[in-house]
């Protein structure tokens, strides 16, 4: 999930917010998770509800950035010492899965009938495993387009519609790119999007032009078929022939996020980015994913909780992962506008629905799910994505010609793959 | 330490050439940190306006850095840290130095050479066993993995070291021991205090390297800001803040300039200290 | 090696507490470390599980690891533009400066400024000046007509990369360079000048012979160096998933070990790398070796 690869500052980093103070009684569970320190205030928020109905046990929130996230969580796992729940990305879950350091939930779900119930299924799909459940989802994002009202205004270009097509698309993106302060070097871009990760924008291309990206059981990267061939030209003639979307260096000077900086008219992100957008100097807006040949098609991915085998207070872990899955938890989280909840009943409440922190169709994200593929997961994704980004980078910064990074990123991918399977 | 005397076959050079040639070897030299100030000054709007001079001269973004991100406290680690490492190698490598460059003792060369070629060694395969060990002593997330290893000698400090003893006459040892001084006198109250000059040398380069050290500080303190160094503070600024190039510049101008006011006030030292240790 | 004094009989406890730090260091920093990493280099490992012995599977893996060969390449690239450049351009400063003209101890401030500053901050300004549509170097290019440079782009970032590098070496070797000139005797000028040699028969015949060992020194600093660059690469050449446009040995062991846990590969590459150091520096050693014979 790059998308939430939010370097967080100021404080950013372990923003280790404790609750009341300790008695001696109490037990002490630790939560880690990746994000904003704003991210860590709200789960503080639900720490401290979960705490005052169980006064017996006291949560640690620890927020860090995606990168030393990940970092941190494999040094404590290794040196025996992890947290007790701590946040997982779907795609990811395999891998640590398939190690053995996680609790098998199953018997907790057990015990608990009915708590399934309410949960969209396909966020539940990527943690069953045939031995039960490891994980549980704790929220999912689905993929819409975002534009910049402003820059549509100003070009006289009609907004994004649900019968757009790629075509549709391409054609307003070329025609909002601009120098719009005539010093020679274009400054406005139609669109941008980050073009690494199969999340954002490239895994949505390939599917809605009747493409796929991996088939597991026979260790095959697909993204070089002729249909997702037709896709990624269509991103590279995009991007290569109409220059309708900055190129990485052009891109540094401005930020990180095109859509955010306010020089791409259009971008593609989940949920998460709404935070982000919302002080924005710019009106935006959102609207389905455009068409392709084989219809409309986005991702989604859900984030989850899991349990470390080697918590010593697997029960209170427990305790804490139920509360925060059940009505209230996730209402919590749903009123902060970074993902949408897994829980039907909440998501489609006021609480997600009338959230205050952007004025957009907050229910887009929920009727994605029906064009929606799940982002693929499996054991070696990490490696399999770097491989397959890191050939598809010298596709986008010119360096190889887009079939040969295409041939080089299955050949990478399928290594990487043979790598992980046993 | 630079003289230079006039003689017969210099002049034939043309000196105007050569003075041109180092005036423009030094704008190249010099041109990137004063676009760095003059960026620094801008306005965050005027960023790719005008040239060197700033239309409006501003001190904002020198303010905005410290509200952004706790360079302060960023600052103090690597002071903290900085300051003993240096300590922990002047330390170590005075102690290791003496001994190679005046006790007597069986394999004293060989053993010199061995720790000459561990020069050749790159930090990136002490790097991964380093990282094991500290992870099993559970040092891992604190500063210590940071400064420990200045603890424990290093051939370039003792290579350096060393080259500065052995220029102190040896006849001083031999006749303090005469009178009867212990090696452990003549380190403390002579050779020491004789070598400050390559002591303070040392220190700075000591000092700088464990400033500048990127790489180690990732490895063990990735993002924690209330732990971490400038120079992963500073990257982490590059993700947040591209893009704004007048508070970039202002965060760099303001990790940069500690070390150069130091370089300033103790210039004499250090380049000193450099030629030291280019001689065999 | 054989001046010195005797340790007393009690003082030999001493010697040893001296050297103890250093002692310790050798065995734990630089050559635990290396047995530590060969052992390591025939496992895989994440971490998490119990390490698997895998032989040299490493090792082969490596040579049709595309991202390794394409690191190794660029590291050997960058090596071999930089130790040259780096001694060249330090040498001609040094030997500009080694003259009677004004403003000498200036000069050698302002060049040895990039020597000081931090790689990771100053990484970031050169990005600045890189920069393509605003960047102060293509916006001077503009000047004169030339058209702006992707300098950091596909074709260019290499040599970007070797120009920063070079930018912030020269005033170390010039440092170096410096001290070796004035060491060099005038009366060997004097009698070059007397058998007629013009400036630049004195300068091979009697300047960089003289020079020899702090070139020879300077070559081996600057190898160790160019082969161990991460700093500036890795902030000029940071892309969006944790790779690096010009991907070195250096950044790829960081990549590998740190990033995605997978230590053997990590661990055969740091190996690789150390062999690599220490044949350059063999075949230094031989050079200088030659060169003395016939002088």
């Amino acid at each position: 999930m790059r998308g939430k690869t939010r370097i967080s500052l100021a404080a950013l980093a372990a923003v280790t917010l404790l609750g009341a103070a300790a008695a001696q009684a109490e037990t002490e569970i630790t939560y880690q998770l990746w994000g904003s320190p704003q991210e860590g205030e709200v789960w503080q928020k639900v720490a401290q509800e979960f705490e005052a109905q169980h006064p017996d046990i006291k949560v640690k929130v620890e927020v860090n950035d995606w990168d030393s996230y990940w970092e941190k969580i494999r040094v404590l796992m290794a040196g025996g010492t992890p947290p007790d729940v701590f946040a997982m990305d779907a795609p990811l879950y395999p891998d640590w899965q398939s190690r053995g350091v996680l609790l098998n939930l199953q018997p907790y779900i057990d015990a608990e009938p009915g708590l399934l119930d309410d949960i969209y299924p396909i966020t539940l799909e990527a943690y069953k495993t045939k031995d039960g459940y490891f994980g549980l989802p704790r929220d999912f994002q689905t993929i819409v387009l975002y534009y910049n009202k402003d820059m549509f205004d100003a070009a006289g270009v009609a907004y994004p519609n649900d019968s757009w097509t790629y075509d549709d698309f391409r054609k307003a993106a070329k025609a909002l790119t601009k120098d719009t302060n005539g010093d020679g070097s274009i400054d406005q871009w139609g669109f941008w999007a980050e073009v690494v990760d199969p999340e954002p924008y490239w895994g949505a291309v390939v599917w809605s032009f009747g493409g796929d990206i991996v088939d597991i059981p026979h260790g095959k990267t697909l993204i070089g078929s002729d249909k997702a061939m037709q896709a990624w030209h269509f991103i590279a003639d995009m991007w290569l022939e109409d220059k309708s979307m900055p190129t990485q260096e052009q891109l540094q000077q401005y930020g990180t996020d095109g859509f955010q900086a306010g020089i791409a008219a259009m971008g593609v992100s989940g949920h998460w980015s709404v935070p982000d957008y919302a002080p924005a100097k710019f009106k935006w807006a959102v609207a389905p994913v455009p068409k392709g040949p084989a219809g409309r098609v986005t991702g989604v991915n859900s984030a989850g909780f899991v349990i470390a085998k080697a918590s010593k207070h697997p029960k209170e872990a427990w305790a804490f992962v139920k509360f925060a899955f059940g009505p209230t938890g996730q209402a919590e989280l749903a009123k902060i506008g970074l993902a949408v909840p897994i829980r039907k009943s909440v998501a489609e409440s006021p609480a997600y629905l009338e959230q205050t922190s952007a004025p957009i169709d907050h229910k887009l994200f929920i009727d994605a799910l029906q064009y929606a593929h799940p982002k693929p997961v499996f054991r070696g994704y990490e490696e399999w994505s770097a491989a397959v980004g890191d050939a598809l980078n010298s596709a986008w910064t010119g360096a190889l010609g887009v079939d040969d990074a295409i041939a080089e990123a299955v050949q990478n991918g399928d290594e990487a793959l043979a790598k992980n399977r046993q | 330490m630079i003289r230079i005397e006039p003689a017969p076959w210099e002049s034939r050079w043309p000196d105007r050439l050569a003075m041109l040639v180092l005036l423009l070897g030094a704008i190249a030299m010099v041109g990137p940190f004063i676009w760095m100030l003059s960026t620094s000054l801008k306005l965050p709007e005027d960023q790719y306006a005008g040239g060197l001079i700033p239309p409006t001269l501003s001190f904002e973004n020198y303010s905005k850095i410290f509200e952004i991100m706790p360079f302060q406290t960023l600052l103090w680690n690597s002071i903290k840290i900085a300051l003993i490492s240096t300590f922990g190698q002047l330390l170590t490598c005075s102690m290791a130095a003496f001994v190679f460059a005046i006790v007597k003792f069986p394999g004293r060369h060989a053993l010199f050479v061995l720790l000459l070629v561990t020069l050749m060694v790159p930090q990136q395969i002490t790097a991964i066993p380093q990282f094991i060990l500290f992870k099993w002593l559970g040092l891992y997330g604190t500063q210590a993995p940071l400064y420990l290893p200045s603890f424990l000698g290093g051939a370039f400090g003792v290579f350096l070291m060393r080259q500065y003893f052995l220029t102190i006459p040896i006849e001083l040892a031999e006749a303090a021991r005469i009178d009867g001084a212990s090696l452990m006198t003549i380190y403390w109250k002579i050779y020491l205090p004789l070598a400050k000059p390559a002591l303070a040398a040392f220190a700075i380069f000591a000092f700088l390297f464990s400033w500048n050290d990127l790489f180690t500080a990732l490895i063990y303190l990735p993002s924690d800001l209330d732990k971490t160094t400038l120079p992963v503070g500073l990257a982490l600024f590059q993700v947040q803040f591209a893009g704004k190039w007048t508070i970039m510049m202002a965060a760099v101008l303001v990790s940069v300039a500690p070390i150069m006011v130091a370089f300033f006030i103790a210039q004499k030292h250090f380049i000193e200290g450099v030629a030291l240790s280019g001689l065999k | 090696m054989n001046f010195g004094l005797r340790p007393l009989g009690g003082e030999k406890l001493w010697v040893l507490l001296l050297l103890g730090p250093t002692l310790l260091g050798l065995v734990l920093g630089a050559f635990g470390s290396i047995f530590a990493t060969l052992g390591l280099s025939f496992f895989r490992w994440d971490l998490l599980t119990t390490p698997e012995w895998v032989g040299f599977d490493n090792y082969l893996g490596l040579a049709g690891d595309r991202m390794f060969l394409r690191s190794l390449s660029n590291t050997l690239i960058f090596s071999l533009l930089y130790v040259p450049l780096t001694i060249v351009c330090a040498m001609a400063v040094a030997l500009l400066l080694n003259r009677r003209i004004h403003g000498v101890g200036l000069f050698r401030t302002l060049y040895f400024l990039p020597v000081i500053s931090s790689p990771t901050a100053v990484g970031l300004l050169w990005t600045w000046i890189f920069a393509q549509d605003h960047g102060v170097l293509n916006a001077m290019l503009g000047g004169i007509g030339i058209p702006p440079v992707r300098w950091l782009g596909p074709n260019m970032a290499l040599y970007s990369v070797v120009v920063v590098n070079v930018w912030g070496a020269i005033g170390e070797g010039m440092i170096i360079f410096l001290a070796g000139l004035q060491a060099i005797p005038r009366e060997q000028y004097e009698a070059a000048h007397i058998d007629g040699a013009n400036a630049i028969q004195r300068l091979f015949y009697v300047t960089l012979p003289a020079m020899a060992p702090s070139l020879f020194f300077q070559a081996v600093l600057s190898t160790i160096h160019a082969f161990q660059a991460f700093d500036y690469i890795y902030i000029l050449t940071r892309v969006g998933n944790g790779n690096s446009s010009v991907p070195t040995l250096v950044f790829s062991i960081y990549r590998n070990g740190f990033r995605f846990f997978r230590m053997g590969d990590a661990t055969a590459q740091a190996i690789v790398l150390t062999a690599i150091i220490f044949l350059f520096t063999l075949v230094y050693f031989r050079i200088q070796r030659r060169w003395e014979v016939p002088a």
